[in-house]
């Protein structure tokens, strides 16, 4: 890591540090919401942006991880890790499913049959009573890092902070050792030619599903520390709109950079908080800004940055054309090598 | 053992096809624009949902169903222009994945717009055939029938249009070979505007004609646009003979299943025999491999 990333990152990591202090209590849950949903884009870029594969049922991972932390903090005790632990399995066990059946087909299959076992699990939940139906499951318990020391126990935002923050740093650390590693690499390359990368001997199916394991279990991790911000667990985190939003973010900030998302997400809940306090149909200005992306800036926000000049450009193919077919037969009115052109390079 | 089949199988077996027939409308809207444009259009749900929300608008103001279902898929088709010219025309010759992603925002300002301009209240539309006719010794609602049959008529006209017209030839070549087409002088642009405002008013139709027998809500695109994808995934892309089939087969079995489930536990076990489809036939029933993935 060069010396200005280094610093740059020094400068970030503290000022995260002392934020709280500097910020009012409603500010602090914005900025958790933040994290969470940064923790969620992330574990949805592993798939979407390295792998090439579209999940839409992402929601599904995340709603288990809250719902599994929830019922963990309301009926294991209060102690945190066995919340984070389980939901990360439970997540990561119906990701495996999902993984395995949805790779059989790829593309728009692929991104459907992530969405129908998404809405699945949403059924099944909204109609359970046990789990709340509806409304979901409430009075989640302040969860505790060490049960019975009183001063551990993260029952103000302020002290959750901290903690979320350090599962994101370790989280972000964790991921991209994943995608830098020879595994990521073999993500990328089933991304880029998913032909080639089979005829180099690579069981891509194989691949596809562990990354959409390790993806999803993240994607519980991320929903598994909303019960204790919040204190509940709602059927909302399991609908497919979940799922687009977490897209959006991913789009937003840029993928395949597992940093793009963090930033697509904070803005994303800053604009939400911001809009939606005087527009009450602020999705509006969050569809437009969906589509505004995907026709101009599919590079996201950190595409913008790095065609500005602010930002290093990274040699690898990081930004590469969303997955799509290396020809699309037939589809294209000028000529095709506009399928998946205007991709910011450098 | 027959009084079963007469007061409960058949109106339900009757029930499965009417709302077969419903999903077969959005079904065939979805797929066409599929094929031609190779966008999968997420906001088909909400195009639908603005031909139930016009039909209402038309209703007040003329009383008279049939001109809201003249005005409904009109409005609609019109909307469809403005939607294709300015958010799908950037992105053709791009994956398609562009274009679901796209397609998911536009659904997002269609459903908000709808709640700006009607409210987060359920409406109904009266049917305008409010009586029951005897039928093979039962009784069965007059306008599900209408239902049926108008369905059947507008999937009649849709293949005669495929197979006995120019027009409908052209649209076929051009799910074929576009460049070839735009080749041969036929304009291109005009022809993918035509489709996407025919998809349209398609899932116009479809909104109208189900709502007398359901409600109308601004959750209405959302709740259907799964089910129209579930009929366009099942009957495999790009295919509108498997979508229409893979509509009646969802249609009856969502209604034979809540013969003895919960409706919806029946919506979830739906869901986990699609899920068991897909691992059997991973391209639906129709699907070709290799287009569009």
């Amino acid at each position: 890591m060069s010396w200005p990333r280094l610093l740059g990152l020094a400068v970030a990591g503290a000022a995260l540090l002392v934020l709280p202090w500097f910020v009012r209590v409603y500010h602090l849950f914005l900025l958790l919401d933040a994290i969470v949903f940064a923790l969620l884009a992330m574990s949805l870029d592993i798939v979407l942006g390295y792998a090439g594969m579209v999940s839409f049922g992402h929601a599904a991972f995340f709603g288990i991880g809250a719902y599994v932390a929830a019922l963990s903090l309301l009926h294991l005790g209060p102690s945190i890790w066995p919340a984070l632990l389980l939901a990360l399995l439970a997540a990561g066990l119906y990701g495996l499913l999902v993984g395995y059946v949805a790779t059989l087909g790829r593309g728009i299959y692929f991104a459907i049959s992530t969405l129908i076992f998404a809405q699945i699990v949403h059924q099944i939940v909204f109609y359970t009573r046990e789990l709340g139906s509806s409304d979901g499951l409430h009075g989640v318990p302040s969860p505790e890092i060490l049960p019975g020391v009183a001063s551990l126990v993260l029952d103000h935002p302020g002290k959750y902070y901290y903690f979320v923050l350090a599962v994101l740093a370790g989280a972000s650390w964790a991921a991209r050792r994943l995608v830098k590693s020879h595994f990521g690499r073999v993500l990328l390359a089933i991304r880029e030619n998913e032909a080639r990368a089979r005829f180099l001997g690579y069981r891509v199916r194989r691949y596809k599903v562990v990354g959409f394991v390790l993806s999803a279990g993240l994607a519980g991790l991320a929903g598994a520390i909303y019960p204790g911000r919040s204190g509940f667990a709602a059927p909302e985190f399991l609908h497919w709109t979940m799922s687009g939003e977490a897209i959006l973010m991913v789009l937003i900030g840029g993928r395949g950079t597992l940093v793009g998302p963090v930033i697509g997400a904070v803005f994303f809940v800053v604009l939400f908080d911001v809009v939606s306090s005087y527009w009450k149909s602020y999705p509006i200005l969050i569809g437009a800004i969906l589509i505004l992306i995907v026709t101009y800036a599919q590079g996201g926000l950190l595409g913008v940055i790095r065609r500005l000049g602010w930002w290093r450009p990274i040699p690898s193919p990081a930004l590469g054309p969303l997955p799509g077919p290396a020809k699309t037969p037939g589809r294209s009115l000028k000529s095709r090598a506009t399928t998946g052109a205007g991709d910011v390079h450098g | 053992m027959a009084d079963y089949v007469l007061t409960i199988l058949l109106p339900q077996v009757l029930h499965g096809l009417v709302y077969g027939a419903i999903l077969a409308l959005v079904g065939a809207g979805l797929t066409v624009a599929f094929g031609i444009l190779g966008v999968m259009n997420f906001a088909h749900g909400e195009l639908l949902m603005w031909g139930a929300y016009v039909g209402l608008a038309a209703l007040a103001l003329t009383r008279n169903f049939w001109m809201a279902l003249a005005a409904a898929p009109l409005a609609v088709a019109i909307l469809g222009v403005v939607v294709e010219r300015t958010t799908l025309r950037p992105l053709y010759g791009r994956p398609p994945l562009f274009g679901l992603i796209a397609t998911f925002g536009l659904a997002m300002i269609l459903r908000e717009l709808v709640q700006i301009i009607w409210g987060q209240e359920t409406f109904t539309i009266p049917s305008p055939f409010p009586g029951v006719v005897s039928l093979l010794g039962m009784t069965y609602p007059t306008y599900r029938l209408f239902v049926l049959g108008f369905s059947g008529l507008v999937l009649g006209a849709l293949w005669l249009f495929f197979t006995r017209t120019r027009a409908g030839l052209l649209v076929r070549a051009a799910v074929q070979d576009p460049e070839m087409l735009d080749a041969l002088g036929v304009n291109l642009p005009r022809l993918f505007t035509f489709t996407f405002a025919a998809s349209a008013a398609l899932a116009a139709l479809a909104g109208l004609i189900m709502a007398p027998i359901f409600t109308v809500y601004s959750d209405l695109g959302v709740e259907t646009i799964l089910y129209a994808f579930l009929v366009v995934i099942l009957g495999g892309l790009g295919s509108i003979g498997g979508s229409i089939l893979a509509a009646f087969l969802i249609g009856e079995a969502q209604n034979l299943a809540s013969l003895w489930l919960d409706p919806r536990q029946a919506t979830t076990i739906i869901f986990a025999l699609m899920i068991l489809l897909l691992v059997v036939r991973p391209r639906g029933l129709f699907g070709k491999e290799g287009l569009l993935e």
